[in-house]
């Protein structure tokens, strides 16, 4: 079952992990485009932490459904 | 004949199966037709027991402008399980529609979807000169599918489908997050009806017009 939490950060700070074709996407909501394309997905979480600054990320099955969703430390 | 319904032009009929497996295509197909302002018609839109179904289907392929025809559940699976027939039945009933009427049912257009892409030949023979396409049970194609029927057909300005994608997943996000705070459970939320869940993703669409770019 999927980790959840409410999440506290707000929407455009949230940071996403999206499969595509080619590999998992990082894209940080309220952005046109992905930050960075990865091939494998442990290193598009990664890379998502980096981005998010201390704010949610979360990580999504290949169907879209949330696979897990890490909440921001600071406003837990 | 006059249009046999005001939102004719924006209605798709959908035609696939609506069992929890079909659940992780069926999600981003409803999203992708809502998000390109178009009006998902399905035959559990009502529930009424004393309705007989094929009155209803019928009724829901002559309002609709559009199809969408997943019949990549004709194959069984295992030895003993029957396969699908409510889709090819239904695809024949929106074909027979618009060859057997004037006027506007005329202009009615279809798109037919299988997992493989000429798997369908061996079973449905008579549609082998017919143009269609596949998405290998692979969410993001069903977008890319879907998005780019609509594109061909003449709609103009519509985002592109990497952009559906990431948006639909960004909805899930929201949807669960909502609907989780209202008391929704897993079960719940896996066995949702699908009228709710359009609800929800129309909703959705109304208060993040961003997506409009």
């Amino acid at each position: 079952m999927a980790k959840r939490s409410t999440s506290a950060s707000p929407k455009n700070q949230r940071v996403h992990v999206i499969s595509r074709k080619d590999g998992w996407a990082v894209k940080k909501e309220g952005n046109t485009k992905a930050s960075k394309l990865f091939g494998q997905k442990e290193a598009a979480v990664e890379g998502a932490r980096k981005l998010s600054k201390g704010h949610d990320v979360i990580v999504h099955k290949k169907d879209g459904s949330i696979q897990r969703w890490e909440r921001s430390p600071k406003e837990s | 004949m006059n249009s046999p319904d005001p939102d004719f032009s924006r209605n798709v009929f959908i035609n696939c199966p609506f069992d929890p497996e079909y659940f992780p295509l069926l999600r981003p197909l409803l999203f992708t037709v809502l998000f390109l302002n178009h009006n998902p018609r399905i035959a559990s839109e009502r529930f009424d027991s004393g309705e007989a179904r094929i009155n209803k289907i019928c009724e829901l392929i002559r309002c609709s402008r559009y199809s969408i025809h997943d019949i990549s559940r004709i194959r069984s699976k295992k030895r003993g399980e029957y396969y699908r027939l409510n889709m090819p039945l239904e695809l024949g009933i929106d074909i027979g529609c618009r060859l057997g009427n004037d006027g506007v049912l005329q202009s009615k257009t279809c798109l037919i979807l299988e997992k493989e892409k000429y798997r369908y030949q061996k079973a449905l023979s008579d549609l082998s000169s017919s143009d269609i396409k596949n998405h290998n049970n692979d969410p993001e194609t069903i977008v890319f599918q879907v998005r780019n029927w609509f594109t061909e057909l003449g709609l103009a300005n519509a985002p592109s489908a990497t952009r559906i994608w990431e948006r639909f997943n960004e909805f899930m996000a929201d949807f669960q997050e909502e609907r989780e705070r209202d008391g929704f459970k897993d079960r719940d939320l896996e066995f949702m009806p699908v009228p709710e869940y359009i609800s929800f993703i129309r909703k959705w669409i109304a208060g993040n017009p961003s997506h409009i770019t």
